[in-house]
């Protein structure tokens, strides 16, 4: 009996044992069937961040990724009534709605509302309950209106907000709406909002790198090509200048042989003039005085068309505007000056009327003197252009001033008096003819050409050129 | 009535004689026909006489025939002036036109076409009669 009553008590005792074993498996079992629904989750959250990621390696715009993004975490946290992205945007100064599953923009200042939050914080947050109407009710009442629109259930009960950033530079900002559910979101979900902003982050800075390289590129190219044409129009204008100057230079030789035989021509000519008046009709010179006077007549047309190959032709004469043709020359040194370290600045008055000359030549006197003023400057240097017009006494005409200054090493004064001369140059590779050409063309249009120089100071070239007509 | 005066100014010998003598020979002794051969040496006849056209050559520079017309402007305004130069420019042209000179001819030119200018600036009409009948033979160069 007792035996069999002690067999009993062992089997009650097993029995509870079992019971208790039971309820302890089936915990256990449940246990392990949330972790493996909770594994199963994440493993489902870790293949769609996977494949958010290789969609983003592909994404060639802006516009496209964030739309992505806000599709994918909506898909990513089931029950999200609404994910919105925002951007930083300067121009607006503030943040601007760019991607929602449901569109419109709504615009907040840092700080200001779920996105100003965000964009602050330096990681994911989960907003519920008095935190979430707090920062709600930072917004002002139209932010709101626009919030609500954009919402299916107001207020929302829970947020998760993420900022997007790379290293310190934020660029937005991702918040997804939990909508009438208090408890859709859970601490465990923050490292997986947050690298959906980290991607999209990484996706759109790589893009705005690619796109600011591409356009550095562009600039760049496109800098480049603008310096070798300016370098390529003063080529062409220096080998122009030198043409001009050997050419001026033959043609004033020309041109003042010409000059000289005016005079002893116009005494032969006429002296056979003043002995035919005293000759008989029938004398049998005449028919040799005659031939005389036809061969002074074709010399006389000779040292004409001498005189015209030196001269600017009529037909090239044309309103000019000074002011114009001093900016074109600027332009056309603008690299050389940039290259020498020269600052140059101009002062041109409006006063100035247009005057009929030859611009390319007036161009040549202004690159002329510029060209020298650089030469002057081999450590940089200012170099300032002014215009003025000048009334000097009344019946004289008024004259257009025009001044180039530099801050050179000036011109020795034993120099002075030569610098208009032909030939004559201090530079080891210089022709000796542009400061005659410059002053001969100037003269040629009415005008003068003077200089001041302090040595060491610098050089001030002044052309004066009258209004009137040639 | 003392003859009327014609003054020159040329500082090139050979010229200035050719001037006086072409002119004299269409003048004849209606006219006396000075020379000077600086602008200077002009002015002074220009001061002291009656001078009824000046003829001017500004020679290289210039700057001398400029002064001698501005003062015959202001002293002698009445007195035509004529510049004959062997050194035309534009530059010229412009300076002595600014300066109101109104008979301009450039060195070599012809004394058939001088003539009508110096005649046209002594006010007189070109009488067939006064002029050489002989001057038609040179037109058909």
């Amino acid at each position: 009996m007792g035996e069999l009553e002690q067999l009993r008590l062992q089997v009650a005792t097993l029995e509870r044992h079992l019971v208790e074993t039971t309820a302890h498996a089936e915990i256990v079992e449940r246990e392990a069937a949330l972790q493996m629904s909770r594994a199963v989750d994440l493993g489902a959250r870790l293949s769609a961040i996977l494949s958010i990621s290789a969609a983003l390696l592909i994404s060639r715009d802006i516009d496209a990724i964030v739309q992505l993004v806000v599709r994918e975490a909506v898909n990513l946290f089931p029950g999200t009534s609404a994910a919105h992205l925002f951007m930083t945007d300067s121009e607006q100064d503030g943040l601007v709605l760019r991607a929602a599953n449901n569109p419109a923009v709504i615009l907040t200042r840092p700080s200001v509302g779920l996105a100003g939050k965000a964009i602050l914080s330096p990681r994911a947050m989960l907003l519920v309950g008095p935190q979430l109407d707090a920062a709600l009710s930072d917004m002002s009442a139209d932010q709101i209106a626009a919030l609500r629109d954009n919402l299916d259930t107001w207020p929302p009960l829970s947020a998760l907000l993420a900022p997007l950033r790379v290293e310190s530079q934020r660029f937005g900002a991702l918040i997804l709406y939990g909508g009438v559910h208090a408890h859709l979101y859970h601490p465990r979900d923050l490292p997986f909002v947050q690298a959906l902003a980290n991607l999209a982050a990484v996706a759109i800075d790589e893009l705005s790198q690619r796109t600011r390289a591409a356009n550095l590129q562009r600039d760049l190219t496109l800098t480049q090509s603008l310096h070798a044409e300016a370098q390529a129009r003063l080529n062409a204008a220096q080998a122009q200048l030198l043409q001009s100057a050997k050419l001026a230079a033959v043609g004033e030789l020309s041109a003042s042989v010409a000059h000289e035989i005016n005079n002893p021509l116009y005494a032969a000519r006429n002296s056979l003039y003043l002995v035919e008046q005293d000759l008989d009709p029938d004398a049998p010179q005449r028919a040799f005085l005659t031939i005389a006077q036809q061969e002074l007549g074709r010399i006389a047309r000779i040292i004409t068309r001498m005189r015209d190959f030196y001269r600017p032709a009529r037909a090239e004469l044309a309103a000019t505007n000074i002011n114009l043709l001093l900016r074109e020359t600027l332009e056309l040194v603008q690299t050389h000056l940039r290259h020498g370290h020269i600052n140059a600045s101009a002062d041109l008055s409006v006063e100035i009327p247009s005057i009929i000359a030859h611009a390319d030549q007036l161009r040549q006197v202004f690159l002329n003197i510029i060209l020298n003023a650089c030469d002057s400057m081999p450590n940089g240097g200012d170099l300032r252009v002014k215009t003025r017009l000048l009334h000097a006494r009344n019946e004289a005409p008024i004259t257009i001033g025009i001044d180039i200054c530099d801050t050179g090493f000036g011109i020795p004064p034993e120099h002075r008096p030569h610098l208009f001369e032909p030939f004559y140059t201090t530079k080891a590779h210089g022709t000796g003819l542009g400061l005659a050409i410059s002053a001969h063309i100037v003269t040629q249009h009415g005008g003068r050409i003077m200089v001041e120089s302090e040595l060491n100071q610098g050089t001030t070239f002044s052309v004066l050129l009258p209004t009137s007509n040639i | 009535m003392p003859p009327r005066q014609i003054q020159i100014c040329d500082d090139d010998p050979a010229a200035a004689l050719i001037t006086q003598r072409g002119l004299q020979n269409l003048l004849r002794d209606r006219y006396t026909i000075t020379v000077a051969s600086t602008p200077n040496a002009a002015w002074l006849v220009c001061a002291h006489s009656n001078v009824d056209l000046l003829i001017v050559d500004p020679g290289t520079g210039g700057s001398q025939a400029s002064a001698l017309v501005r003062v015959m402007h202001a002293f002698r305004p009445m007195t035509p002036i004529l510049i004959l130069t062997a050194y035309d420019t534009p530059g010229l042209r412009v300076r002595m036109r600014d300066l109101g000179v109104s008979y301009y001819a450039a060195k070599p030119i012809d004394f058939k076409d001088l003539l009508p200018m110096v005649t046209s600036a002594l006010h007189l009409t070109p009488i067939p009669d006064t002029l050489p009948t002989r001057l038609h033979a040179c037109h058909h160069r």
